[in-house]
């Protein structure tokens, strides 16, 4: 190994892809360098845009040659700072590999690079009479790339899945620098290991997905939304129970009050109704017929006499249904200014309210000026957490702070079989607590894949775990 | 008082709108329907007037094919009282439908008819002031506010260069603008209330109107396609463009 002061670096690395597909202006270094985390100072050497696999590659190849480090990069909307690249490393964006390559109305898939935008997806499937079904507030910005190494969920999980469900096939270059062809994008392939797996929500420290067969799957009709006020968090629960045993449900999410307050103060929407309730339910299900919708108002009454709910509205037409979810999608927006502390915890369906209730109990008790901000996929058990910063406390003392409540809130989650990333993955900010969620001798086994396909540790390093 | 609100069903608001291969009009199969945004600001001004106690009754009406009591029983769930639905399969204009609505005021004797200012299909807001000419009633249109005070209201309107309120004499037509209000929810107990209350179906021949549509439509189609931006090298090359191919310096 020959050791290059970064300017050679930087000049081999510009004859591995197209002429300016390097940058190293400190604009680009900081935006390339950072996603939605706020913690980490981003420091990369270069950023660099490959147009084809074979780009990659080559700069896989280079990584391994001169021991360099290798951050993928998507749409940088990760909350877990898996994009992050603070340590010198060379920042592979996928911007210009955004290309549809081709699209199969009979197998209803589609081939996308892995730049391809989420929006684009779902935008491409509608204008071809389909539709993609994973979606969250991001689905502007986020990368197919990104979605699939974190194996995105969001809010449409109860009925869709998460992003792993509607992966045909996959292209990635390995750390060592092969190209896999993988599960050549058919329905059924029992042949042995299915690689593909390993790729989706490894967040590149295996390999970089390249390309991706994505499944489509047919459009929801009149999708109509409810969102009911609730007495008391536990009534979440009891209503998703009981809408569940007579409809499927596209969503089911819930918000506290203080939550939408912030989303309301934010603008662009108001209260759906008069009355005040500590929580509020999301419902999403496709009203399909006259009877539907009256079986869902049935539903709705025997949910108010058993005193779960105390009031509720409808969407009358895609405009309302577009504002109510936005009392949902824009907390995440709204709440940003306040430098949100943010925990992504799942557990089994049936322990979420006794999870939620233990965690709000310890944080209120130690820190009874922050304010906590609780909203979530809560139909998938997924709940997010959120602790907003108070504005007298400065930021390093803040989460100083939150990094002891991190440990209250982890132990309830190893109590109650949960996980500690239930949708935002490991990155470096979930590193730490991994074991809360996987036994020693399972990371023990997640270090064995590693080594297999990246020996020499050149892709995104110390990302989920150090060697 | 009595009030009478005017509601139409229009494609959704948020459905892009599909042009029909033979470019005789806009596709409405299986597109998702709802009520004019408009027509919703009408009916909430509507309800905030009973709220106050001005308004004392509230009805509904709705031109169209039998799936627009749909959006009556919207209206109803927002706070209206009944719903009139003057039920036809045919085209309506402008026309048509003032001289319908005409029809619907001799019966029920309103003292504020209350309409959106157009409806987002066919963009015409035509219909409001048609019908104020036929009732012989004074007409406020573009309101951004809406005052009953006696036998009187004063509608502030929305003009080029600022606002403008009229006093009209009671029984007046307003039609509605954009920042009026802000449509309320149809809430869950509401929507089951408004199963219950009066709906009445008339034709247009009941109300003693034959439909004599005025216009042909010869095409529809899709406005041009924007030509994509280009990239300029330097600033005498983008200066040199701005004032030779655009020629807006």
């Amino acid at each position: 190994m020959t050791i290059h002061a970064p300017e050679q670096l930087i000049e081999e690395l510009k004859k591995l892809v197209d002429e300016g597909k390097v940058r190293t202006d400190a604009d680009s270094l900081a935006n390339f360098g950072k996603d939605w985390t706020k913690i980490y100072e981003p420091k990369p050497l270069a950023i660099v845009f490959p147009k084809t696999t074979e780009q990659v590659q080559a700069i896989v190849a280079f990584a391994n040659e001169h021991k360099l480090g290798l951050v993928p990069s998507g749409g940088r909307t990760g909350l877990s700072a898996g994009a992050v690249a603070s340590q010198g490393e060379i920042v592979v964006s996928f911007d210009y590999m955004n290309q549809i390559l081709d699209f199969n109305a009979a197998d209803r898939t589609v081939r996308c690079q892995a730049g391809v935008v989420t929006q684009q997806l779902q935008d491409f499937a509608e204008e071809n009479g389909l539709y993609y079904p994973v979606d969250f507030a991001s689905a502007g910005s986020s990368q197919l790339g990104g979605n699939l190494s974190t194996n995105a969920g969001g809010i449409k999980v109860i009925k869709y899945g998460m992003s792993r469900d509607w992966v045909a096939g996959l292209t990635v270059v390995t750390g060592k620098g092969d190209v896999l062809e993988l599960n050549k994008d058919l329905e059924k392939n029992n042949t042995g290991y299915d690689l593909r797996h390993l790729f989706i929500g490894a967040e590149g420290t295996l390999g970089f997905i390249t390309e991706a067969t994505m499944k489509l799957t047919r459009k929801p009709d009149n999708l109509t939304v409810l969102v009911l006020g609730l007495n008391d968090i536990t009534n979440t629960m009891d209503v998703l129970r009981t809408f569940q045993q007579s409809m499927d449900l596209t969503a089911y999410e819930f918000f506290s009050h203080q939550a939408m307050q912030h989303v309301i103060a934010h603008g662009g929407t108001s209260a759906p109704f008069d009355a005040d309730a500590p929580y509020y339910a999301l419902l999403e299900f496709e009203a399909t017929s006259e009877q539907k919708m009256d079986q869902a108002l049935e539903l709705f009454e025997k949910c108010v006499e058993e005193g779960w709910v105390v009031d509720g509205v409808v969407s009358q037409s895609e405009t309302q249904l577009n504002s109510l979810w936005r009392l949902r999608e824009g907390i995440s927006e709204s709440i940003a200014p306040h430098t949100p502390y943010k925990n992504d915890i799942s557990v089994v369906v049936s322990k979420v309210p006794a999870f939620l209730t233990e965690i709000d109990a310890v944080v209120r008790e130690h820190y009874p000026d922050f304010e906590i901000i609780w909203f979530g996929h809560i139909g998938d058990g997924n709940l997010h957490l959120n602790i907003l910063k108070p504005a007298a406390l400065a930021k390093e003392d803040f989460f100083k702070q939150c990094e002891k409540v991190n440990k209250w809130v982890f132990e309830i989650v190893e109590r109650h079989r949960g996980s500690i990333s239930a949708e935002h993955g490991v990155g470096l900010v979930k590193k730490d607590y991994l074991e809360y969620t996987r036994s020693p001798v399972e990371v023990a086994y997640l270090k064995g894949i590693k080594q297999v396909f990246d020996p020499n540790n050149v892709m995104n390093p110390g990302k989920i775990f150090d060697l | 008082m009595k009030v009478l609100v005017a509601v139409k069903r229009v494609i959704d608001y948020n459905v892009k709108v599909r042009v029909k291969a033979d470019n005789t009009g806009v596709d409405l199969t299986n597109v998702k329907m709802a009520m004019n945004p408009f027509c919703e600001i009408a009916v909430e001004e509507a309800v905030r007037l009973k709220e106050k106690g001005v308004a004392t009754e509230i009805v509904v009406v709705s031109i169209g094919p039998k799936t627009s009591q749909e959006q009556i029983r919207t209206a109803l769930a927002l706070g209206a009282d009944r719903g009139i639905q003057i039920e036809t399969d045919e085209e309506v204009q402008s026309l048509d439908a003032a001289k319908l609505l005409k029809a619907v005021v001799d019966k029920e004797q309103p003292q504020l008819v209350i309409l959106g200012k157009q409806s987002i299909d066919s963009d015409n807001n035509q219909t409001g002031q048609m019908l104020a000419a036929l009732a012989g009633m004074g007409q406020g249109t573009f309101a951004s506010e809406v005052v009953v005070d006696g036998d009187k209201v004063n509608v502030t309107r929305e003009v080029d260069g600022g606002l403008v309120t009229v006093g009209l004499k009671l029984p007046a037509v307003v039609t509605t603008d954009l920042r009026l209000n802000e449509p309320r929810y149809a809430s869950l107990p509401n929507i089951m209330k408004a199963k219950k209350k009066p709906l009445e179906s008339v034709s247009p021949a009941d109300l003693g109107v034959t439909l004599s549509p005025r216009l042909t439509t010869l095409k529809v189609e899709e406005p041009p396609k924007r030509a994509g931006g280009i990239k300029v090298g330097s600033v005498s090359e983008l200066v040199e463009k701005l004032k030779n191919e655009a020629k807006v310096i």
